[in-house]
């Protein structure tokens, strides 16, 4: 596609962005926090994963944050993640599947809503995402 | 104008004069080394630092490439100025102690001893830049240039070889102030100090030493100006504006009356004998070769020397080169044999050689010839009659190494004869000359078998040409020596004089005429004139006959296709009757 | 080029590949990377991206895991599964492999809470760690282009100008010039057939300084930016890129965004459809540093000799082939997409009244923390020595700080409050130069340091003009006998002498600034030379031949018990002594060469 008008030249901005954007450090409307380590691994912690990282893709979002950590330390209700919306407090998700994950995507992280079936509780563990 | 103080006095300049050139109108004198005014400013020997004020600020500047701008303030010999000048010098100093105008300068400073190491106490050369600056600027041929930086800086040609971009032009010596590079007159050309290597002679030179006149002329292909439309380095330092490049060959048309052909011959070109090794061996020249060696003037200043530079101890000079023979011309070119006598002479007197002279017949015909041939018999020269078959350099035994091998059958003795010589000088024969061919077409001139041009009669008519009124002199009617040559030009001059003096001039009657009425304008008569005497007359589109030119041959009379061109006394009718005549009998 | 989608990873690794990162097995740090990786079954979520120079040079070879900006250095090629399978497949990120400051129990994971970085503000190097300098997408995602396309549509060139003027940018380059003042002259500048140049300079050739390097490096799309914005501004059709061959990678980095540039048609004719041609074009240097000079930059552009000619006429008004031409650093082009991005108010909110916005510095020498930083002017040399660059190795007294190159002085360790700016570093003695900083600590000798820039000088100096070629080896030749203990009082005189007349009298910015080294260390460390020429010593024992090297007898007989190890390095035998007893030097055999020294474990060698 060579030769860029200007209109094209920010449209190949937005594109670029859609996989960029995760080295940056600014705001983030979102963060998903998957809790890998070993148990969380052998739970399937890996698809989990890559179920989210999916649904970012799809959506073409660059305002939502993919991370991993560690062991969170509730071992048998693996695969965990925690979510977390910019100002609100963070919410634990347990016994997740894929399917759960593409519910909660699009019910807590685009609709804002706590999907309260599928939550551990609201923990007070607070990333500074600024 | 602008209006500026150069210490202490006023004074207004125009815009763009650097400040080396205002303080010039105040009698300032600023020293320089690498300013010339021919050449752009360079600024790199920091000799001319003045100090100047201008809106409050001072700093020190080079005189020669700064401009001067309204207001300033210049002080030439203030303290900075002339602190930062002296150890410039003295640094130099250290650099080129050789090299004459810094000496100078730094005499004038009062500096003896540069407090620095000296590296070449013969070093000349003051990186100025002059000589890069003008081979660029002025001649086009940027053949040298400053190589490796810093300390290492020196002027050299590309990779330190001979350069193909010189032209040998010697600006570069002409501009360098400390005389670093030389150059010197070898072989008549110029050739620049060795270390150099630089190019061949000149584009501006006097063809010989002895010209005349004694007047330079430009060398069209050489001449860089003519290649690059710069240089002209000549026009611009001839005093009296005597060099103009835009000169062209001019065609002068003059009317005359007579006209005396003296063109001359040329020497026979001994490669067309290869046996005797001329432009393959060293030392085997042509005569007049020798007479250049000889000459004063010449290449070693009259010294007979061979190619290595030493005297030759043995000579050999071989006569009728080209002359005399079925393969080549079989005349006698009636000088050799003088000269080569001459020639025997002259080394005699220089060099103490023994000299072989190889003969077929001597012909001393002149006055004073035969005696000057016996004074060679007791000066000791060796005759041997025989044609030189052979020259070779192939020894056969101990004594010919590093000799000419003159192989020749002594028909006296009826041997052959090797006879091993240093130098062996060619007496080459006369041909005519070059463009002969062009000339004779031209005037319209007759030639004998030896191709030179033709006399009228051997006996009666030696200076004449078959064409009314072309006079022949000199060799290009046949080999002669000088007496003769002064003599038949005599000759020739009295006769155009005489013709130009008699104003009126008889005609043979016997010409050609063409009936006006009957000639149609075929000009076939015209193409087959051999005197080029018939013309064409275009107003009334018919030939005519100049009655000057004509000599009755009866050529067109019988081409005519109407009758319309008539011999005088001898019409048709005239011969129909004579022969008539004679069938009555 | 990647037209077809991206995809998206979750992970990207940003391995530095910068030159000192690459001459130190970075690329092989990527290839074990992705070997484990795909060993893993990790290919499609984690991404191995190579970006150019991180900074922390120190601490090479490093890597930044994004998101989390989890910062790993000094890693080996072993490190690298271990790496993987901990942080990538567990989600534990490993810390023994993280950066521990050296008196801090714990290791300091994320990136920008590490000193190093904390302190720096990022404008030229914005892009620093975060782009694949070869891919012209990863710059226009992080706005790239951005400003080119205000600049083009929604700017007058005399706005342009305006904008980069009230910025107070000043050419980076090391004279400082205002970058404003330099376009607008360029743009009234009268060219007879219109034509007219812009040239960035890339010949950087201090020792030590690698700010341009990395710029090229890590960035190149921001100074062709840079340029593309100055020639809408001046009026120029064509630009010159002239990088010194040393610098092979820019050299390939340059040409392959250039490609890429053009490709996508910002640069040529009718750039992004405003019928605006632009070109560059890629010149590189030959090997000398006078050709970092802007008026022997433009003769070695046209294949002429590389030496300086006299200004005026300077290049804005006759410059390449005698036209006008804007030369300018690359860390300036770098700085002029975000000054019209963000406005030049923004820009002159950072800084000092004189000096605006940042400037970037390569920290070298007797530093805990080599590397390049950036840094807002006014920012004190404490700051940058002890706060970033994380003091003195070993402990050392920190004695005084190289800046601006064999072009800059020396400021000593009584100056440590110094603001850095412009005017300051001039008024102390120094300059700005491009950025260079050596540090230097007690052990340094700074009649040596003075005699290392004055013998890279006089080799550089092209030779042209009198006091140069020949007053940077005469005062060569004296500090090299001071320093082998031959100078005398005259030498001091005539030193001085030599670099008033250079300074003052040599054509170009070369020659002029070569005595600074010299004339600093005589006005902080005069006392330094007296000992050299008066006693005979080297205060920091550098100057060998003036080392008197002696064996404390109690030392090696009580802690070494003899070991005779000094006796059996030297080279010409001078220790007298066997195994059992003290050991001696003998110091008519003694050469200096200081090996003893170096091989005494009990520091029984000591050194006057």
């Amino acid at each position: 596609m060579p030769k860029l008008t200007i209109e094209e030249l920010e449209k190949l901005r937005e594109e670029a962005r859609k996989t960029t954007f995760i080295r940056e450090q600014g705001q983030f409307r979102a963060k998903i926090n998957v809790h890998m380590g070993t148990c969380g691994l052998a739970a399937g912690a890996r698809h989990i994963l890559n179920a989210f990282l999916q649904e970012i893709e799809k959506r073409g979002l660059t305002d939502v944050l993919l991370t991993t950590s560690g062991c969170a330390g509730l071992c048998s209700r693996e695969p965990m993640a925690t979510i977390e919306i910019a100002g609100q407090a963070p919410v634990k998700y347990i016994d997740l599947t894929e399917k759960k994950v593409e519910e909660i995507f699009e019910k807590h992280i685009q609709g804002g809503e706590i999907v309260t079936a599928y939550a551990l509780g609201i923990g007070s563990e607070k990333t500074d995402l600024s | 104008m602008i209006t500026v103080t150069i210490d202490g006095k006023k004074i207004q300049v125009e815009e763009g004069t650097n400040i080396l050139k205002a303080a010039e109108k105040l009698d300032i004198k600023i020293p320089t080394l690498c300013y010339h005014p021919l050449i752009e400013p360079y600024a790199a020997c920091r000799v001319c630092l003045v100090e100047v004020t201008l809106r409050g600020k001072t700093e020190l500047v080079t005189a020669c490439n700064t401009k001067v701008q309204e207001g300033m303030d210049i002080q030439t010999t203030s303290p900075r100025a002339v602190q930062s000048r002296r150890l410039n010098v003295e640094m130099l100093l250290a650099r080129a102690p050789a090299a004459e105008p810094l000496q100078r300068l730094a005499r004038e400073m009062g500096l003896e001893k540069p407090r620095f190491p000296v590296r070449d106490p013969q070093e000349k050369c003051i990186l100025c830049g002059l000589c890069v600056r003008a081979c660029e600027e002025i001649v086009g041929a940027c053949a040298i240039s400053f190589v490796d930086r810093g300390i290492e800086r020196k002027v050299m040609p590309p990779f330190g070889e001979p350069s193909v971009a010189c032209i040998g032009c010697t600006a570069c010596a002409y501009f360098c102030p400390t005389g670093a590079i030389t150059y010197e007159d070898k072989y008549g050309r110029k050739v620049i100090h060795d270390e150099l290597y630089l190019g061949p002679s000149t584009a501006i030179r006097v063809p010989i030493r002895q010209a005349v006149p004694m007047v330079p002329f430009i060398d069209e292909k050489a001449c860089i100006h003519f290649k690059t439309g710069r240089c002209q380095l000549c026009a611009k330092v001839c005093d009296r504006q005597a060099i103009n490049h835009e000169m062209e060959d001019e065609v002068i048309e003059v009317e005359v009356g007579s006209i005396i052909m003296a063109t001359g011959f040329k020497p026979f070109d001994a490669r067309r004998i290869p046996a005797y090794g001329y432009g393959r061996l060293s030392n085997v020249i042509t005569a007049l070769e020798f007479e250049h060696l000889v000459n004063a003037s010449g290449p070693t200043g009259g010294k007979i020397l061979l190619t290595n530079g030493e005297e030759p101890k043995s000579v050999g000079i071989v006569h009728c080169v080209g002359s005399r023979d079925e393969h080549y011309n079989e005349y006698c070119s009636r000088v050799c044999c003088m000269y080569s006598l001459k020639f025997a002479h002259l080394i005699k007197e220089k060099t103490k050689a023994e000299i072989y002279d190889f003969y077929i017949d001597l012909r001393c015909f002149g006055k004073g010839y035969e005696e000057f041939y016996h004074r060679l018999l007791e000066e000791g020269t060796k005759f041997i009659r025989g044609r030189v078959a052979e020259i070779t350099d192939l020894a056969l035994t101990k004594e010919e190494e590093g000799k000419l091998i003159i192989r020749v059958e002594d028909t006296l003795l009826g041997v052959v004869r090797r006879i091993p010589v240093d130098m062996v000088i060619l007496a080459t024969g006369l041909e005519p000359s070059v463009d002969h061919n062009q000339i004779a077409k031209i005037f319209n001139i007759s030639c004998s078998q030896d191709m030179f041009f033709l006399e009228r009669h051997p006996k009666l008519a030696p200076v004449s040409s078959f064409s009314d009124g072309i006079f022949l002199a000199g060799c290009c009617q046949g080999p002669k020596d000088i007496p003769d040559s002064v003599a038949q030009a005599g000759a020739a001059a009295a006769e155009a004089l005489a013709l130009a003096d008699k104003g009126v001039f008889a005609l043979e009657p016997v010409t050609a005429e063409i009936n006006e009425e009957l000639c149609s304008g075929c000009q076939i008569c015209i193409g087959l004139c051999p005197f080029k005497a018939i013309t064409y007359d275009r107003e009334k589109d018919i030939s005519v006959v100049n009655d000057a030119l004509c000599k009755g041959c009866g050529t067109c009379v019988a081409a005519c296709p109407s009758g319309a061109a008539q011999q005088r006394h001898f019409r048709d009718r005239q011969i129909m009757a004579e022969i008539e005549g004679l069938l009555i009998l | 080029m990647a037209v077809e989608k991206e995809k998206l990873y979750r992970v990207h690794l940003m391995v530095c590949a910068g030159t000192g990162c690459v001459s130190n097995h970075a690329f092989e740090i990527k290839e074990a990377l992705e070997k484990e990786i795909k060993r893993r079954g990790l290919e499609k979520e984690v991404k191995v991206v190579t970006t150019g120079c991180n900074g922390f040079c120190e601490r090479g070879p490093l890597m930044v895991v994004q998101p989390g900006n989890i910062f790993y250095q000094m890693l080996t090629v072993k490190d690298i599964p271990y790496l993987v399978e901990e942080h990538l497949l567990k989600g534990r990120p490993v810390k023994k492999l993280m950066y521990q400051p050296p008196e801090e129990k714990t290791p300091v994971p994320v990136l920008s809470e590490i000193n190093f970085f904390k302190k720096q503000v990022l404008v030229a190097l914005r892009n620093r760690g975060l782009i694949d300098p070869e891919k012209i997408e990863d710059y226009i995602a992080r706005d790239g282009y951005k400003a080119l396309v205000k600049a083009l549509t929604q700017m007058t060139p005399e706005e342009i100008i305006h904008e980069v003027t009230i910025s107070g940018l000043r050419g980076r380059g090391g004279a400082g010039f205002p970058t404003g003042l330099k376009w607008q002259l360029v743009r009234n500048a009268i060219s007879p057939d219109n034509e007219k140049y812009l040239v960035c300079n890339g010949d950087e050739g201090d020792p030590g300084a690698f700010m341009d390097r990395s710029i090229l490096e890590a960035d190149p799309h921001s100074v062709i930016e840079g340029m593309l914005i100055g020639a809408k501004a001046i009026g120029a059709t064509q630009g010159f890129i002239y990088v010194r061959n040393e610098y092979p990678l820019a050299v390939k980095r340059i040409l392959i965004a250039l490609d890429q540039a053009r490709y996508y048609g910002l640069l040529g004719h009718d750039i992004l459809g405003t019928g605006f041609d632009f070109d560059i074009r890629v010149v590189r240097g030959a090997g000398a540093f006078v050709c970092g000079e802007e008026t022997a930059l433009l003769a070695s552009i046209e294949g002429r000799l590389g030496e300086p000619r006299p200004r005026p006429p300077y290049p804005a008004e006759k410059g390449l082939w005698g036209k006008p031409t804007c030369i300018n650093n690359v860390e300036t082009w770098a700085n002029i997409p975000v000054i019209i991005d963000r406005g030049g108010k923004w820009f002159a909110s950072i800084g000092t009244a004189t000096s605006k916005g940042t400037k970037v510095f390569s920290i070298v020498g007797k530093i805990n923390n080599t590397g390049l930083v950036e840094v807002p002017m006014g920012i004190t040399l404490r700051e940058i020595i002890y706060d970033i660059g994380g003091g003195i190795p070993g402990g050392k007294k920190f004695k005084a700080v190289q800046t601006g190159g064999p072009s800059g002085g020396c400021i000593p360790a009584e100056l440590i409050n110094l603001p850095i700016d412009y005017e300051s570093l001039t008024a102390a003695g120094s300059m700005m130069g491009s950025g260079g900083m050596v540090v230097m600590d007690e052990d340094t000798c700074m009649v040596d340091v003075a005699r290392y820039f004055l013998s890279f000088t006089q080799d550089e100096s092209c030779g042209k003009c009198t006091p140069c070629r020949e007053g940077t080896k005469a005062m060569l030749d004296i500090l090299t006998r001071i320093t082998e203990g031959k100078g005398t009082e005259e030498d001091l005189g005539l030193l001085e002498e030599l670099a008033d007349t250079i300074k003052e009298a040599s054509l170009c910015g070369l020659g002029k600034t070569a005595p600074n080294p010299v004339l600093t260390t005589l006005r902080y460390f005069r006392d330094e030379y007296i000992a050299h020429i008066q006693d005979k010593k080297c205060p920091a024992h550098v100057c060998r031949s003036l080392n008197v090297y002696k064996i404390d007898p109690q030392i090696c007989f009580e802690k070494g018990h003899g070991c005779d190890v000094c006796r059996r390095n030297c080279a010409t035998d001078a220790i007298i002594g066997s195994k059992g007893e003290a050991h001696k030097i003998d110091q008519t055999k003694c050469i200096k060469c200081g090996v003893c020294f170096d091989v005494c474990h009990f520091g029984a060698v000591k050194v006057e």
